[in-house]
């Protein structure tokens, strides 16, 4: 039964939602931009707050959701994406000619499904946290839907989402078939008891479907077209609040389930580490657009965050904690540059990289922020970036998989490469180049000020990480 | 009673900081005022809060206090920490560092006015002040190494401050990869110590040092080595000295700064804070002194023979430095760094002076199109002769004579004959080259317009620095004894007294013979030098001496040009290529992987079959 | 894994015929016909053939967008009501907090309608379209 105690945990997921409804009403009431923008991050915060208030309960389970440590500190994470998606998508929409106010409903309910996510304990509740964070996005991609790239960009999602959710299901109903139960402690005890081949199937069907949402290689090539089309805050999303609900609950999926801790499984998951950083590193090599660059920069990204879902264990959850904070700040960060100097009314976004050349010296805060998020994303010293990926290297060498960390080291060195490329770009100068640029006032925009306070993060995070360690150790021991 | 040292430690480097933040952020928005006035106040509460921690620690019981900020990343054991470490050594320099630094940074406002980018310049003599701090104040090598690299970058930037002529590009590339050399010394010293001794905290190591090695190791004496050849690159010592001279492209407030009070003494004063590994390894703490020893005879010829005043001040660095590595050599590490504090008084005075002459003289600085401008410039004259005074060490008045006495006086007393012979031999250079600076920028006939027209500074900002400094040249500057008897071992010549009195009597004659000599030569017999130093082999001493020995053409021809035949010869070689073939393979890759990305939803889905099945075939047939 | 695999043969076996034999079935038809029955080829063969009337005009009409709109919205509101039917079989047993989930359920179905019909998704004629892009 539903007591004081579950309403009260699942208090952020409740705002969420009533928030994604009053915005719904409050559309259909009146049409106002601005208003909508605010309502929705009003609603974003108080859902947040409730999030650090609820901190203190400790883990509350319901039978479809579990509120621990880790869904919890995944609900900070995707709040504060949304969050940042919300104050860009403002500066983006601006000047649309079509109905803007929709962007925002979509946002939240997408919100809400990456929060059901990555707190589910039942394979119902996953389901259904995946179907809600996926099916906004695919009209979030094809939000201007006048350019053709934006539309098609939501179609590709569309298809090949319902494809790899194909697989997710017949995963689903496999162990379901095996085991008979649907809730995750219960398949659990039900698989170590009776291991066999098709459970096996089931957890590696579940791992396509969830692979795919994770652009895990060979599941990746949707990545950089559909990065590449979407609206910048609609990519931005993508990138950030749906990857980390994802991730959670495979991580989650493979800490708790002994189906996905199998011998072959962790040697699967291992090669695919290795296969995707490196894919994703070697196909942004000779991008030219930032786009796509960034997708394949986020297809390399997770494949290193898998070496901690192959090792497992040790440092394997903080590691995962510290790597998604500093992924995401940095993400935000560069998407959000991306963001701000596009808006769907001037044609597509501004991604090819010679819109940015030569960009600081027209915009040299916006190109300072874009520089950080780049060297955050290349993992130098003092940047959050390098915290991360010294996180998951120093798991791989003390768990001495020697070929993982081969891979990050190799990736990290192909990776820049590109990252570097992108940064001489912004510095060059060559009269007559074609040239995209943000409005004047960015800076005191909602947007800019966030943009620039991602910025700050990164470096903030990169020399003074303690802080942040320590509140994912806390989640770690809450989660575990 | 006073704030505590957790908030006034961090202050002294973060207000710098600010200053360089808030300058370069205002992106040439702020007025050449403005921007002088961030650029001086935030370098002067700097050292008010020097001061202050001056005074508190001064009240206290004078142990080293440490704080620690916080762990940077605490993955397993290694957990380096943020810390800042205080005791008598690190004070004496933070006191030089923010206080000459203040009257450098005030007398600049004057020196660069009218200059075009001068926010720019006062942004990177901000970040310069707080990587010298950094340095200083790091309680573990691995900041120190991050404030060595800032200080060495700050020095590129702005030796190259003038950047529209490529000569000072290139002399600001040559001072950055010169002294790269000894960093890449220093860093694999720091590694070795951390494989040794397992960690990278200063105290730690002083303590963990005699526990380890046994006094006379072999790498207790590669890892000095390795130190040493780090201090040799910074502190522009024998044979990575080449590149000060040219340093003086920069700006004179820079030169005085950076190439004279603080960044050339960084190498001093790592030698002295690292004085537990050197103390175990007494054979390359012998090395310190006659690289020193060498390094200021080197040094005094070269001063000789230079027409450029601030080529005449930049040698003269160079031995004044030199004198310090022959004091640590000697085990006086305290002499070392009283000298180093005095030089930093007098040379900036030196250097300040000169400033205020090549300005009056509208950018004049060649002696041979000088002098006779004492008249016209009082007080850069004052500046100069006291300056002069200090750095020829006139007996009893002066600051250097008190540092530079007390070197003098621990090489006897150590026993090291040779080394207080290069220390007299020095001390009559000195003299001699500091009197034909001076008579030649002051004294005989104006030979150019350009001096002719000389305008001297007013102002308290011009003034102030000089009179300042000139005080400070004086023997009240050597009442200010650096408090370093807790941090710093014992000299050789503690105790003893035996022979002292005579000494200072044979110094003092040294210096006043040079000055009589010079006073001789350059007032009297100035064409007869000049015929001398016309023909024969006269001209050929004075073109070695005016190229330094030719250390640069030597190193053009054993390192530079080998080098470049050895790039060349190895340009087409099978090892490049398997070095490019991981590129060329990446490229390849990149290609065929491009391919995959269709655009087509069919091949995309078509994908995800064949990975599923990949997946459902690996898992089953496994089970 | 043997052992599995012969339990599963076991197991499934009639399934397996079943299979078999509807492929078969299926093989076995077209390939009798196309084997058996004659061809005749003629101008008018290939023409669409509709109770012997020629067909009038292409197959490929153009509907207005509206049609799918409402279908959509018609299936949804209709799948989402059949939960109603979950509810109301177990009225008794879930008591007052089953009302009041239905309750947020109903409300929120209601909440969708009044927008729809306010952005004017539910209105066949284009007109009210207008409305909505005067607002922007």
């Amino acid at each position: 039964m539903l007591t004081m105690t579950h309403l009260v945990a699942l208090t952020p997921l409740i705002l969420v939602c009533i928030t994604a409804v009053a915005v719904m009403l409050g559309i259909a009431w009146q049409r106002h931009h601005a208003g909508t923008a605010i309502a929705s991050a009003a609603g974003l915060n108080i859902a947040l707050l409730s999030v650090l208030v609820i901190w203190q309960m400790g883990p509350v389970e319901t039978p479809l959701l579990v509120i621990d440590g880790l869904a919890l500190f995944a609900a900070i994470l995707i709040l504060i994406s949304t969050l940042v998606c919300v104050t860009l998508a403002h500066a983006y929409l601006e000047k649309y000619p079509g109905p803007r106010e929709e962007f925002y409903l979509l946002l939240l309910c997408a919100a809400a499904g990456g929060i059901v996510l990555a707190a589910s304990r039942h394979l119902a509740t996953l389901f259904f946290g995946l179907e809600l964070l996926s099916m906004p996005l695919y009209g979030m991609l094809a939000y201007a839907f006048r350019e053709r790239h934006s539309l098609e960009a939501g179609i590709k999602y569309l298809v090949l989402s319902a494809a790899a959710t194909a697989f997710l299901l017949f995963g689903m109903a496999l162990l379901y078939a095996q085991t008979g139960r649907l809730d995750l402690a219960g398949l659990a005890v039900a698989l170590t008891e009776d291991p066999n081949a098709w459970a096996l199937a089931g957890a590696g069907l579940m791992l396509v479907g969830l692979g795919f949402k994770l652009s895990i290689v060979p599941f990746h090539l949707w990545t950089p077209d559909v990065y590449e089309g979407g609206p910048g805050p609609a990519a931005t999303f993508l990138a950030s609040a749906s990857k980390v609900a994802v991730f959670v609950v495979l991580l989650r999926l493979v800490l708790v389930a002994p189906a996905f801790q199998g011998d072959w499984l962790h040697g699967l998951l291992a090669v695919l580490a290795v296969v995707t950083m490196l894919v994703g590193n070697l196909l942004a090599l000779a991008q030219s657009n930032l786009k796509r660059l960034l997708g394949y920069s986020s297809i390399a990204h997770f494949g290193y965050l898998m070496v901690a879902l192959v090792i497992g264990d040790g440092l394997a959850v903080e590691t995962v904690g510290v790597y998604l904070v500093t992924y995401l700040v940095t993400t935000l960060g560069a998407f959000g540059v991306v963001t701000l100097l596009s808006t769907p009314y001037s044609g597509e976004d501004a991604a090819a990289l010679h819109h940015y050349r030569g960009l600081f010296w027209r915009r040299p805060y916006l190109t300072a922020v874009l520089t950080v998020s780049m060297l955050s994303l290349a993992g130098i010293p003092f940047t959050a970036g390098f915290i991360g990926k010294f996180y998951i290297i120093a798991l791989g060498v003390e768990a001495e998989r020697w070929w993982l960390v081969g891979g990050i080291i190799m990736g990290s060195a192909i990776g820049l490469f590109y990252y570097l490329r992108v940064m001489v770009t912004l510095f060059l100068v060559e009269p007559g180049m074609q040239r995209r640029d943000a409005p004047h006032d960015w800076g005191v925009r909602a947007g800019g000020v966030v943009v620039l306070g991602l910025a700050l993060l990164v470096l903030l995070l990169g020399v003074y990480p303690s802080p942040m360690i320590e509140w994912v150790k806390l989640m770690a021991v809450a989660g575990s | 009673m006073g704030l505590p040292m957790t908030l006034l430690l961090p202050l002294t480097f973060l207000l710098p900081l600010a200053g360089t933040l808030i300058l370069s952020i205002s992106r040439g928005t702020l007025s050449e005022r403005a921007s002088a006035f961030v650029g001086v106040a935030s370098i002067g509460l700097s050292a008010l809060v020097t001061g202050l921690i001056f005074l508190q620690f001064l009240a206290g019981d004078g142990a080293p206090q440490t704080v620690t900020l916080w762990t940077w990343i605490a993955v397993g054991d290694f957990q380096p920490t943020i810390g800042l470490a205080l005791d008598g050594l690190s004070l004496t320099m933070l006191g030089v560092i923010t206080g000459v630094g203040f009257l450098i940074h005030l007398f600049a406002a004057w020196y660069m006015r009218g200059e075009e980018g001068i926010t720019r310049f006062y942004a990177f003599m901000n970040l310069f002040v707080f990587s010298m701090i950094l340095l200083v104040l790091g309680d573990n090598l691995l900041m120190l190494f991050l404030g060595w690299e800032g200080v060495g970058m700050c020095s590129y930037l702005l030796i190259g401050y003038y950047y529209q002529h490529s000569t000072n590009g290139w002399a600001a590339f040559k001072a950055f990869i010169v002294t790269r050399i000894g960093d890449v010394f220093l860093a694999i010293g720091m590694f070795l110590i951390f494989l040794e001794l397992g960690t990278l905290n200063i105290a730690e190591i002083l303590q963990r040092a005699p526990e380890v090695w046994a006094r006379g190791d072999t790498m207790v004496e590669l890892a000095a080595l390795l130190i040493l050849g780090g201090a040799m690159g910074k502190s522009a010592q024998l044979p990575l000295h080449t590149w000060l001279a040219d340093a003086m492209a920069g700006p004179t407030p820079v030169s005085a700064l950076i190439h004279a009070a603080t960044m050339v003494t960084a190498g001093v004063y790592l030698i002295a804070r690292m004085n537990g590994i050197f103390t175990l390894a007494p054979d390359v703490l012998y090395l310190v002194g006659v690289i020193g020893a060498l390094t200021l005879l080197m040094a005094g010829f070269a001063a000789l023979a230079q027409t450029d005043i601030k080529r005449v001040l930049a040698y003269s660095t160079m031995s004044q430095i030199g004198y310090m590595f022959l004091a640590l050599g000697v085990g006086a590490f305290d002499a070392a760094i009283f000298h180093l504090m005095t030089h930093a008084f007098f040379k900036a005075l030196l250097f300040l002076s000169a400033g205020a002459v090549i300005v009056s003289c509208h950018h004049e600085q060649d002696m041979s199109r000088l002098g006779g401008l004492w008249r016209r410039l009082p007080l850069a004259y004052a500046g100069f002769v006291i300056g002069g005074a200090a750095l020829a060490a006139l007996p009893l008045i002066t600051a250097g004579f008190y540092s530079k006495d007390e070197i003098l006086w621990q090489a006897l007393a150590s026993g090291n004959g040779g080394l207080l012979l290069a220390g007299l031999i020095g001390a009559f250079l000195t003299s001699l080259y500091t009197l034909r600076l001076i008579i030649g920028t002051f004294h005989g006939e104006t030979k150019s317009d350009n001096a002719r027209h000389a305008e001297a500074g007013r102002g308290l900002v011009h003034g102030l620095p000089l009179v300042v400094l000139a005080v400070l040249s004086t023997f009240l500057g050597a009442w200010l004894q650096p408090p370093l008897a807790d941090v710093l071992p014992a000299s050789p010549g503690e105790g003893v007294h035996a022979w002292h009195t005579a000494l200072e009597i044979i110094a003092s004659a040294t210096a006043l013979a040079g000055i009589a000599l010079g006073a001789w030569l350059f007032l009297r017999r100035r064409e007869w030098l000049a015929r001398l130093a016309g023909q024969g082999w006269g001209a050929r001493l004075w073109t070695l001496w005016n190229h330094a020995w030719g250390f640069d053409a030597f190193f053009d021809r054993l390192l530079v040009r080998p080098y470049r035949g050895l790039v060349r010869l190895l340009s087409g070689d099978p090892l490049d290529g398997l070095i490019g073939l991981s590129t060329r393979l990446a490229w390849l890759f990149n290609a065929g992987l491009t391919r995959t990305q269709t655009g087509k939803m069919r091949i995309y889905a078509t994908s995800m079959v064949f990975g599923a099945t990949l997946v459902l075939l690996v898992l089953v047939l496994g089970a | 894994m043997n052992q599995n695999a012969t339990a599963l043969i076991a197991e499934y076996w009639a399934v397996g015929l079943f299979v078999a034999a509807v492929v078969t079935l299926c093989v076995f038809m077209i390939g009798a016909a196309s084997l058996l029955g004659g061809r005749s080829r003629g101008r008018s063969k290939s023409l669409p053939f509709e109770s012997g009337i020629i067909g009038a005009g292409s197959a490929r009409q153009r509907f207005s967008v509206k049609f799918y709109l409402v279908a959509m919205l018609f299936v949804i509101f209709d799948i989402e009501a059949v939960f109603l039917f979950a509810w109301s079989v177990a009225v008794r047993e879930v008591g007052w907090s089953g009302f009041w989930g239905a309750a947020i359920f109903i409300f929120i179905l209601l909440a969708g309608l009044v927008y729809d019909s306010r952005v004017g998704a539910l209105d066949w004629a284009p007109k009210r379209r207008v409305r909505v892009d005067d607002s922007i």
